[in-house]
């Protein structure tokens, strides 16, 4: 399955079905290489979040086949994994239409006088 | 809840094609964290759900259709399963389960319906007889 563009446009959000675990992966990915065990520390740290090592591999595994992210050469018996350039453009532009989202929220907000 | 035993046991859940690429790397990952302190059960459980995800997953060679025949194949055969056992249950219970002191009983001729070896009682109450 072909996402992404490699021009750089903007192209459809394909990680807003993809669900948390994957939109976390790809956020570790994107600040380098790593294996499961450094993936699920990163992502504890970074959002709070504790993924369990079943969902991690079932994400794994999901990116991978989207083209999203790819295997690196194993390491003794673990495999790093590295987010690919369609993996970045799909990243970016998940985070911009969060953030659009996010602050229509905001602005409703301060509007409602909430 | 704490066994190891259970994360290896769930890791055998997974189809072949998984255990031949992750199975290793997934035993050392549930190792460290383990010994970070989650419990052995909770690593166990995730890896047990992602095994069923990972069956229901079509593979790039396999159509969603071949996996939903497949669920429906199952699902019939456990409705059909559920079926017989239902129809077979209260037969099976009627005959095994429940006494029947009364079975010989029938109002009318009492030579007919006298148990075998056993001395006949007579009831006598409005005006017929009734052994049992």
């Amino acid at each position: 399955m072909a996402v992404g563009r490699r021009d750089g446009r903007a192209g459809p959000d394909v990680l807003r079905r993809a669900g948390e675990a994957s939109v976390l992966i790809l956020i570790s990915l994107a600040g380098g290489p790593k294996h499961g065990y450094a993936l699920i520390q990163d992502i504890k740290e970074l959002a709070g979040v504790e993924l369990g090592p079943g969902t991690l591999y079932g994400a794994l595994d999901r990116l991978e086949r989207l083209g999203l992210i790819e295997p690196l050469p194993a390491e003794d018996r673990r495999h790093p994994y590295r987010i690919t350039v369609p993996g970045a453009a799909a990243l970016r532009v998940h985070l911009d239409s969060v953030e659009r989202v996010s602050a229509a929220g905001r602005l409703r907000l301060q509007l409602g006088g909430i | 809840m704490d066994d190891p035993g259970l994360v290896r046991a769930a890791l055998r859940c997974y189809p072949a094609r998984w255990r031949r690429r992750h199975a290793d790397e997934a035993a050392e990952l549930a190792a460290l964290l383990i010994r970070d302190g989650t419990p052995a059960g909770s690593v166990a459980w995730s890896y047990l759900a992602g095994a069923a995800r990972a069956w229901l997953t079509p593979r790039p060679g396999r159509h969603l259709s071949a996996v939903a025949c497949a669920l429906l194949a199952g699902a019939c055969l456990l409705g059909v399963s559920a079926g017989l056992l239902a129809s077979a249950g209260p037969a099976r219970a009627a005959s095994t389960s429940q006494p029947r002191p009364h079975a010989q009983c029938r109002p009318g001729s009492a030579e007919r319906v006298l148990a075998p070896r056993r001395p006949p009682v007579i009831i006598r109450g409005a005006g017929h007889g009734r052994s049992c």
